[in-house]
């Protein structure tokens, strides 16, 4: 993932070397993890998912195209398009609330950044799970907040908040915020304070500044960012389930069940993921290039 | 985990020494998670030395999926009773050999003759259950007493229900007339209407721990697994009632099954009959009050477990085993999806 400060073509243009026998030799145990947990786990997936379904779970091992024919099935096609709009909402609003506080990171002088990072990440330092089984506390109809809310006076019967798609958003923007913040930041760090000054100098207002100079000078943080939010909120399951009540089903939902759930059907399970995998490595070379043109086009 | 540390010792030791002995004698056990007490377990190391290594499983699916993989030997399973069908089907299961196992005699009678293993020639039932309808009686005033009733406009978003599809289909057949080993693919088309009018009233679908938003107070009623109530009436007596839905019930039986290529055939029955023991078989109970098999160990439970009525349901209930349903439970998960995703927002 690309995360220089300013996007100028630095590895755009520039040839690189390919790596000598010493450099094989530092990169082989590099090379080994990803041939046996990246590689070959697509590859099995791939060859499962031209398989049929095996009795007790399981495949045997065929040529048919009924799992793909599947996927394109009106009944998984809506569950599809559900989860690009949940993913998608995650993405803009982790990127509207995140982007401002990576920004104020990022222009800090160094003591209080390094606080405020730390702020961001310390969150980390639990287990998602966990996490996502407090908002339960928080939001549950005798929970924190309702109590509160009760006590203010704010409310008259405690607000239904858990089990509703809201609360399924919430713990999405909730669980991948960091994920956006960071990227930014990193960007926004290695912003050149003078060609802010420039552009408010050549008479450009805030606004224009911002949107000119600011924005296409961070955007490989945006760009990462966007990735590293939308994507896995596109696979994730088990959010919806403990914050959801089991009730928005997702594209990760139906996978699961392929393998652990009733259905018993790996092949279908395999190609959705599949075709989950290939959708990824189509929006990341998307991006991808996006980014290359933009920062040949300066 | 230990499994591993032991693994990798014996690597190492066997390198060492390599006409080394066996180590101690040991059970590589695969059950669900939450079903086995950690006292039975230590009681049984400390009283024949076998050292048992116990690994967990959250669906029946998903222990086939680990034990057909072979990825790693296990001695003694506990699946349920439509997967013992479809184990026995593909011959997957050892016999037991009834001889080492002189507690048998102490399963009740209304447990052999099941259709899944008539003669208990491959599985010793473990825990019984059903699924039946809990009622917070502080919120809900009328009586709830089929699934019919469950399902009423006047409880939309107050009801939870366990997410699983045969499940759901079953219940809706139920109320057609039809019990468990009705489904077909015609039947699914003549349950889809009245399942398409149920989901959208459902608040929580949860098979891991139903009872929590029970408790929360997040839900008034729920259709849950009879072991989960049992667990509310036990801690809040007097606020949650259970019944059996007068439709017709489901009832499920875990039992204990040694799988083909097993290591420690000899351990895994001792394990078994220790299991049968009515002092074992008690403390059991008293973690996980399902209904259990064996009529010993009933005698030594108190009058309160005995009178849980989601442990123990009064009269004489009409209830039925699931039949494994072979490729069909694609179709089941798929009618659910569907309606799932069109109810939901």
């Amino acid at each position: 993932m690309r995360q220089e400060a300013t996007g100028f073509a630095a590895t755009a243009g520039g040839a690189q070397r390919a790596p000598g026998r010493a450099g094989w030799l530092l990169l082989s145990p590099l090379v080994a993890w990803a041939l046996a947990f990246v590689v070959a786990p697509a590859v099995i997936m791939l060859v499962y998912s031209f398989a049929h379904r095996g009795t007790l779970g399981g495949v045997r091992l065929g040529f048919t195209m009924e799992n793909y024919a599947g996927v394109l099935d009106p009944v998984y096609m809506q569950i599809v398009i559900r989860s690009i709009g949940y993913a998608a909402l995650t993405t803009v609003i982790c990127l509207c609330a995140g982007y401002p506080v990576a920004y104020v990171i990022g222009r800090a002088d160094a003591r209080w950044r390094n606080l405020l990072l730390m702020a961001v990440m310390v969150p980390f330092w639990t287990s998602f799970l966990i996490r996502t089984y407090a908002w339960v506390t928080i939001l549950k109809s005798e929970g924190l907040l309702n109590s509160l809310l009760l006590q203010l006076q704010l409310v008259a019967e405690p607000l239904e908040m858990l089990y509703t798609p809201g609360a399924v958003v919430l713990g999405l923007v909730y669980t991948f915020l960091p994920f956006m913040i960071l990227p930014i930041y990193s960007s926004v760090e290695k912003l050149d304070g003078a060609l802010i000054e420039a552009a408010l100098d050549l008479g450009a207002g805030p606004l224009r500044a911002f949107s000119r100079v600011i924005v296409p000078l961070t955007s490989p943080g945006i760009a990462a960012g966007v990735l590293l939010v939308f994507v896995p909120s596109l696979g994730i399951y088990a959010v919806n389930d403990i914050l959801g009540g089991g009730r928005v089903d997702m594209i990760g939902n139906i996978i699961e069940n392929q393998f652990k759930g009733n259905a018993r059907n790996w092949p279908f399970g395999a190609a959705l993921g599949t075709t989950l995998l290939v959708s990824f490595a189509l929006i990341y070379w998307l991006v991808n290039r996006r980014q290359r043109a933009m920062a040949e086009s300066r | 985990m230990k499994r591993f540390t032991s693994l990798a010792l014996a690597v190492l030791l066997g390198g060492l020494f390599a006409a080394a002995p066996l180590a101690a004698e040991e059970l590589n056990l695969f059950a669900w998670s939450e079903y086995v007490p950690q006292s039975v377990l230590d009681g049984f190391t400390e009283e024949t030395g076998i050292e048992i290594h116990y690994e967990t499983y959250a669906s029946n699916e998903e222990m086939l999926a680990k034990l057909l993989s072979g990825a790693a030997s296990y001695d003694l399973i506990q699946p349920s009773e439509y997967t013992i069908e479809a184990l026995v089907k593909e011959k997957h299961l050892l016999p037991l050999d009834h001889a080492k196992l002189p507690n048998l005699k102490n399963v009740g009678k209304e447990y052999w003759g099941q259709p899944h293993d008539p003669k208990l020639v491959y599985s010793v039932p473990y825990m019984q259950g059903t699924v039946g309808i809990v009622v917070n009686t502080a919120k809900v005033k009328e009586p709830v007493l089929g699934y019919a009733d469950v399902f009423q406009n006047k409880y939309k978003g107050r009801i939870v229900v366990l997410d699983d599809a045969l499940e759901i289909v079953t219940w809706g057949l139920a109320t057609l007339g039809l019990g468990p080993d009705a489904v077909t693919k015609e039947n699914l088309e003549r349950v889809r209407p009245v399942l398409a009018k149920w989901l959208p009233l459902v608040k929580v679908y949860d098979s891991d721990s139903p009872k929590t938003p029970l408790l929360n107070g997040d839900v008034d009623l729920g259709i849950v697994w009879s072991g989960e109530a049992a667990i509310l009436i036990k801690e809040q007596p007097g606020k949650f009632a259970y019944h059996l839905p007068k439709e017709g019930a489901h009832m499920f039986i875990d039992n204990l099954c040694i799988p083909k290529g097993a290591e420690h055939v000899e351990a895994a029955h001792k394990f078994i009959d220790y299991l049968l023991r009515p002092d074992v078989s008690r403390k059991i109970s008293e973690e996980f009050p399902y209904t259990n098999p064996n009529v010993e160990a009933r005698k030594l439970l108190s009058d309160e477990e005995r009178g849980n009525a989601a442990s123990y349901p009064p009269g004489d209930p009409k209830l039925a085993t699931f039949r494994d349903i072979g490729p069909l439970a694609a179709d089941v998960d798929k009618l659910f999806t569907d309606l799932k995703a069109k109810s939901g927002s």
